[in-house]
């Protein structure tokens, strides 16, 4: 899976817009399907760092759009274990150094073809050497996370290691006590959380630090008012939603600002239909895929971002997300055991 | 991540020529990604190896495994000069090769970081960088390090001031440094002076730079016990800052721009029953009977600039929010009720995009 951008182009806002916009349900599933076909252009092999990211983007799109079984299961569960270490850590392809981000995209798409078991059978580890990759990262006593064996740490690793442990019912392995402690020091006066204690609130991280949060079921700790204040003000005139004050509005930031809404209760404080219509306006009618904005470049990871988007408000005909994990709902109520 | 903000141009297909060249370009670069995987592998940790991941990196920097098999590579460079065995951090000849291979490594970045200035791999690679100077290099040479990318930040944000990474380097290049200067004994190693200042001069040139409103309010209570401020040098100095804020936002009240705004909140954060989070206070034992009388003059000061910014949804969203932290205060509205009612109404008609929003804090005023 591909994460090369094109050929498609967004609509240009303005233009010949049909009064009502259509998802291309169709156009976006070849869209996907066809990402892995295109072997002759450099981009596919300049974003081998990113393969099995762009395969959780993919299929969880897929299986958003109602069509689960667009890709072969099979060769997507050999490729996820191709990817796989020793120490029970994932890269983004084989031959790439294993990191929290692949491991944890790793398990949400074992979990999301249900394919756990195989992981037993045939991985390098089984779910629990896993877990203990992910565990021997957290820093004991500040409770943070790092990436990798190189220490940089990120809240962004913290979430994953909540998501991909839960999903995995392995909580148990870290410290969630301290994991919580060290989100609430990211916390900031307007309700936002940054990357590191002192850093500026931002949409994405925002989006980490509540889910944390959710799955450590803390959310009483979030300034629920204030948050959702300062998360309905990324909403500009045009409908689409921005990151940070003063920023552009870009269709990956509905899903990071829309899902911590929905963490705290407040969807309703944006508008749902011109939401919907900005995300539409992203997409290539003709070619399949969703861009940053109207007119730009095409990719599977604003595509999984906008249709994940546009399952949280409600758009007919795509199966329910889930706003902590951006995966199928059912899948995660499965694999948690809700 | 992905592709942000590229516009894509629906030109001609691309010509066979063109298609023969793009096979050639792939055959190129897979067979460099071969070759240094293969010497990476068989531990042959040479200068060429170097050279060879200084291309692919050049070519690709978000490729993080080739930035760890640098970091495989220093490591052994470093070993060659500095035997483990050896543990004298002042051989002068010792460290003048490391820190060369150091500095090297540090201006090959400069140019990259220019061109991917949002590149996560980039920065925590320099950030190893400079962790291995302070591994193993003596304290003043790795301060002289650091002090240098004080300098490159500072360039940096001029050129794109609210980049992310350059914020979030600056303050972990202020922390080493204050730790380095307590390492070396200086009396004198707090920054905090230093970076209060920098915010100002950076909201000077923009107001609308919300990154350093909010390093700002980071700054303000480290700034405020470093300096043993009393209860009155804390008043003094948070109504300093609620006038700054004020003259700019009387400059333009019918401005769109949320900085201030943002800004203005969290100094008006004080007012609450407890500010959260504690640790931004400002004024930390305020009586209630100080906080009503803020809140009272906050409003007074609202209610004025409406006259002429009548369209302007910020003062009475604000208006509507100092109304409820009063309320919580002492159970007593500041305003006659008529008046919190055409607030919300005025922000239903100006701000339809939150209706959800006002209509909840409709509910919450009017429960009844
Ligand atoms: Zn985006």
């Amino acid at each position: 899976m591909s994460l090369v951008s094109g050929p498609g182009r967004a609509q240009v806002a303005g233009g010949n817009l049909p009064n009502e916009l259509q998802l291309a349900v169709e156009k976006h599933v070849k869209y996907i399907q066809s990402l892995d076909t295109r072997k002759d252009e450099l981009e596919y092999w300049l974003t081998e760092h990113l393969r099995l990211n762009g395969v959780y983007w993919g299929l969880t799109a897929l299986h958003l759009l109602g069509h689960p079984d667009a890709l072969p299961r099979h060769e997507t569960v050999e490729f996820v274990l191709s990817c796989q270490h020793d120490n029970g850590g994932f890269g983004p392809a084989p031959g790439h150094d294993p990191h929290m981000l692949y491991t944890v995209s790793a398990v949400q798409i074992l979990v999301t073809v249900d394919a756990l078991d195989e992981l037993e059978k045939r991985g390098k580890t089984g779910r629990e050497g896993v877990g203990r990759y992910i565990a021997q990262l957290q820093d004991r006593d500040d409770g943070s996370f790092a990436g990798d064996e190189w220490g940089e740490t990120d809240t962004r690793f913290l979430f994953g290691a909540l998501n991909a442990l839960s999903l995995m019912r392995l909580l148990s392995y870290i410290d969630v006590t301290k994991a919580v402690a060290y989100v609430q020091a990211c916390a900031n006066f307007d309700g936002g959380y940054g990357v590191s204690p002192g850093a500026e609130s931002h949409a994405g991280q925002i989006f980490v630090c509540v889910g944390a949060l959710a799955i450590a079921d803390r959310l009483d700790l979030v300034d629920k008012d204030r948050l959702g204040s300062w998360l309905s003000e990324r909403q500009l005139n045009n409908g689409g939603l921005n990151g940070r004050p003063e920023k552009l509005e870009d269709v990956c930031y509905s899903w990071w600002v829309m899902s911590s809404l929905a963490m705290i209760g407040k969807l309703g404080w944006i508008d749902k239909d011109k939401l919907s219509k900005f995300i539409l306006q992203c997409q290539d009618p003709e070619l399949g895929g969703m861009a940053d904005r109207p007119g730009d470049a095409v990719d599977v990871f604003h595509t999984v971002f906008g249709i994940a988007g546009l399952s949280l408000i409600g758009y007919p005909g795509l199966k329910p997300v889930d706003p902590i994990y951006c995966m199928p709902l059912e899948v995660v109520n499965r694999a948690v055991g809700r | 991540m992905s592709s942000h903000g590229v516009p894509r141009a629906s030109g001609p297909k691309p010509t066979a020529q063109g298609r023969e060249k793009e096979l050639q370009r792939i055959q190129e670069y897979r067979s460099l990604v071969a070759t240094v995987n293969r010497e990476i592998h068989q531990r042959y940790y040479t200068k060429e190896l170097l050279g060879m991941t200084t291309r692919l990196l050049e070519l690709n920097p978000e490729y993080y495994t080739i930035w760890n098999y640098r970091r495989l590579l220093l490591r052994s460079f470093f070993e060659g000069a500095i035997p483990s065995t050896s543990n004298n951090k002042n051989d002068s000849t010792e460290h003048g090769t490391v820190q060369q291979y150091i500095t090297d490594d540090l201006a090959f970045l400069l140019p990259l970081l220019r061109k991917f200035p949002k590149c996560y791999w980039i920065w925590n690679y320099r950030l190893w960088l400079l962790a291995e100077a302070a591994r193993l290099l003596p304290s003043p040479v790795v301060y002289q390090l650091w002090q240098k990318e004080l300098g490159l930040v500072g360039k940096m944000l001029t050129l794109d001031s609210r980049n992310f990474h350059g914020w979030g380097y600056r303050r972990q290049v202020v922390s080493a440094l204050e730790e380095l200067s307590v390492a070396m004994g200086s009396a004198s190693a707090s920054m905090t002076e230093h970076e209060f200042v920098y915010t100002t001069k950076m909201i000077e040139s923009n107001l609308s730079n919300f990154s350093a409103w909010h390093r700002r309010s980071k700054l303000i209570p480290r700034l405020l016990s470093e300096r043993n401020a009393s209860h009155a040098e804390r008043r003094e100095f948070l109504e300093k800052e609620l006038e700054l804020v004020q003259r700019a936002l009387w400059a333009d009240p019918d401005s769109k721009d949320q900085s201030l705004w943002f800004y203005h909140q969290y100094l008006i954060s004080n007012f609450k029953p407890s500010c959260s989070p504690q640790a931004d206070a400002i004024i930390p034992d305020l009586p209630d009977a100080d906080k009503l009388a803020y809140l009272q003059a906050q409003i007074e000061d609202l209610l004025e600039m409406l006259d002429g910014a009548e369209t302007c949804k910020w003062i009475y969203q604000r208006l509507l929010e100092l109304s409820l932290m009063s309320k919580s205060l002492n159970d007593q509205w500041p305003v006659a009720s008529s008046d919190l009612e055409i607030w919300i109404n005025k922000l239903l008609e100006l701000d339809p995009l939150r209706k959800g929003r006002w209509e909840d804090l409709r509910k919450q005023i009017f429960p009844w």
